[in-house]
């Protein structure tokens, strides 16, 4: 008896095929039910946006487990085009080290990111709690989730910051020891920008201060991030009181440069003050960022430490997989023992 | 040769943009430390007081405390590069205090004994350590500052503390630094000196007085008069500068501690 696995993820198929194959939450005790009656003695299903992928345990020889397998997953989806590439399937060791990959995030679209690991658990405790799991499946994630916690610890697979908002954020933490000294202040109520001091709030800024041309969208986002809205035309009064600015509107000229923020830093006392301008074309003259105690980061800025921090997970990705090599070796040598006992 | 070690692999820690967070700095100078505080403990020992006698032993009791304040501020988060920074100082002061002429040979008693020119001896010493190493986070702090001023990716990538950290680091051992030296200048004031001689009449002692009064200027702009961080930095690095450049000079001068 070997783990096998079949499935499709973001690097084989396209979205609206993954969603064609897609279980539904509630629908996979049932699925599973069915997989271990007719083909499988254990069985995993792991059902996220970016993936779909059967972990099986089967009597059968890999081939016939492979095919088996793909046979259920048409039958139970209804789908009777075509499958090529867009599938993939593999048999041990390669099913493990398929699985220590996904658990570790080397599989993911975001390569290093966290959120798979939580999704693989929760699919597996789902079959855990039903008793579709025995000890092949049980040994084998429960290996994946040991690994993927090495790995996040000894490597530098997670670290930095991968998107624009995330950016930010770090940016914002090696100025200020702390964030929850300082107060955000965001003008033009754009989705970038609301994420941007969502993602700072959950990192424990003080407060949020929204200004837009429409006071009725300020308002609404002000009462969303639990902050306060103010005038359009009064924003610079704010520049007293707050340490971090993000700026997204859609004006044509800039709406802050240096004459204006000269006087404006004398009365902060030249506190540092953080400008974020995701805004095209920018809010902000690149003039200002030759005042003292002022920094100055525009898209493009945020997007090179993004892909910066996403070059060096990938550097890290030849350490990660050695890892997995050896620990999917030592579960080998771990199950064969324990056969042979 | 643990803070030359050191020294060279801060070059290649700088080089590397201080991206990883390893222990092999922090056990080099642990390791000099541990070496320098045993040459200390016997020298101490044999001359039965502390070892801060001639110009030798007081440069190498400035480079000991600079070495020791940096492991105890390198257990800091994120401060483990600290020791990275440190080590070129340490080094470069080392290498000067082997200078034979410094440590020339002892009489039958030490010129200095008794508690009270220990401490003044000691927290002088002590006071200039901190300076030190006030100019050390300062240093860091400006590069910090000009990495994220400049938008250079090093600024996020390096795993230094945060601009405000250092700022407050360098902030609290300039403060450390400047009440030790008080401390040292009144226990010096106590000391017996030549007759009719006045204590702010020696080269050392008025120093160590325009030494007080910048450090004095320095903390109070920075905290009252709003004094940017990156002209604080400055001065303190700036001001530990020419400590370290006429620290030998106006010893060599001073009769009080030249006798």
């Amino acid at each position: 008896m070997s783990v096998v696995v079949i499935g499709l993820s973001h690097r084989s198929s396209p979205v609206a095929l993954r969603e064609r194959f897609a279980f539904a939450g509630e629908t996979i005790p049932h699925a599973l039910a069915s997989l271990r009656a007719s083909l499988a003695t254990e069985a995993v299903i792991l059902s996220t946006c970016n993936r779909v992928e059967v972990y099986a345990v089967t009597t059968l020889a890999p081939e016939a487990a492979v095919a088996e397998l793909k046979k259920f997953l048409l039958a139970h989806h209804a789908y009777d085009g075509a499958l090529g590439d867009e599938l993939y399937a593999f048999a041990e060791p390669h099913s493990l080290h398929h699985l220590f990959k996904v658990a570790s995030g080397l599989d993911s679209m975001v390569i290093g990111e966290t959120e798979i690991f939580g999704q693989l658990k929760a699919a597996y405790e789902l079959a855990f709690t039903h008793k579709h799991t025995g000890a092949r499946l049980n040994k084998a994630f429960q290996r994946a989730f040991n690994v993927a916690k090495h790995i996040r610890t000894e490597t530098n697979i997670q670290r930095g910051s991968v998107s624009v908002m995330s950016a930010a954020v770090e940016l914002a933490e090696k100025i200020f020891s702390s964030l929850a000294e300082h107060e955000v202040l965001v003008i033009g109520a754009g989705e970038t920008s609301e994420k941007t001091a969502r993602a700072l709030l959950s990192r424990g800024a003080r407060g949020v201060v929204v200004t837009n041309r429409s006071p009725e969208r300020a308002t609404a986002l002000a009462a969303e991030l639990g902050g306060r809205a103010v005038p359009f035309a009064q924003w610079p009064d704010e520049f007293v009181q707050i340490d971090i600015a993000i700026s997204s509107t859609a004006a044509r000229d800039h709406i802050l440069d240096r004459a204006t923020l000269e006087p404006l830093m004398k009365r902060r006392k030249h506190r540092p003050l953080l400008l974020i301008d995701i805004a095209v074309p920018r809010d902000i003259d690149p003039a200002v960022s030759e005042l003292d105690n002022v920094y100055l980061y525009n898209v493009d800025d945020l997007q090179s430490i993004a892909t910066e921090y996403l070059n060096l997970r990938k550097e890290e990705v030849a350490r990660c997989e050695k890892i997995i090599g050896e620990k999917v070796a030592a579960l080998l040598e771990a199950n064969k023992y324990a056969a042979a006992r | 040769m643990f803070y030359g070690l050191s020294t060279i692999y801060s070059v290649f820690l700088w080089r590397k943009g201080f991206r990883r967070d390893d222990w092999v700095n922090y056990l080099l100078i642990a390791g000099g430390v541990a070496l320098h505080t045993l040459a200390m403990t016997k020298r101490g020992l044999t001359l039965q007081s502390c070892p801060v006698n001639n110009l030798y032993e007081a440069t190498t009791f400035l480079l000991w405390a600079l070495g020791l304040a940096s492991l105890v501020y390198s257990l800091l988060p994120r401060f483990k590069f600290l020791a990275a920074f440190t080590a070129p100082v340490l080094f470069t002061i080392g290498v000067f205090a082997l200078m034979p002429s410094l440590d020339p040979p002892h009489g039958p008693k030490p010129e200095f004994s008794g508690a009270l020119r220990s401490l003044h001896a000691a927290t002088s010493l002590q006071a200039y350590g901190a300076f030190g190493l006030a100019a050390v986070a300062a240093g860091m702090l400006l590069m910090q500052r000009h990495d994220l001023k400049f938008n250079k990716l090093r600024a996020m990538l390096s795993l230094l503390p945060s601009m405000q950290r250092l700022e407050l680091i360098t902030f609290r051992l300039v403060a450390a630094g400047f009440g030790l030296l008080t401390i040292g200048l009144i226990a010096g004031q106590q000391l017996p000196r030549p007759e009719g001689k006045p204590y702010f009449s020696d080269t050392k002692v008025i120093w160590s007085a325009l030494l007080w009064l910048v450090y004095l200027e320095s903390l109070m702009a920075y905290k009252f008069f709003g004094r940017s961080s990156r002209r604080f930095a400055l001065v303190t690095i700036i001001a530990f500068a020419v400590l370290l450049l006429t620290f030998w000079i106006t010893n060599l001068n001073s009769p009080m501690h030249q006798p």
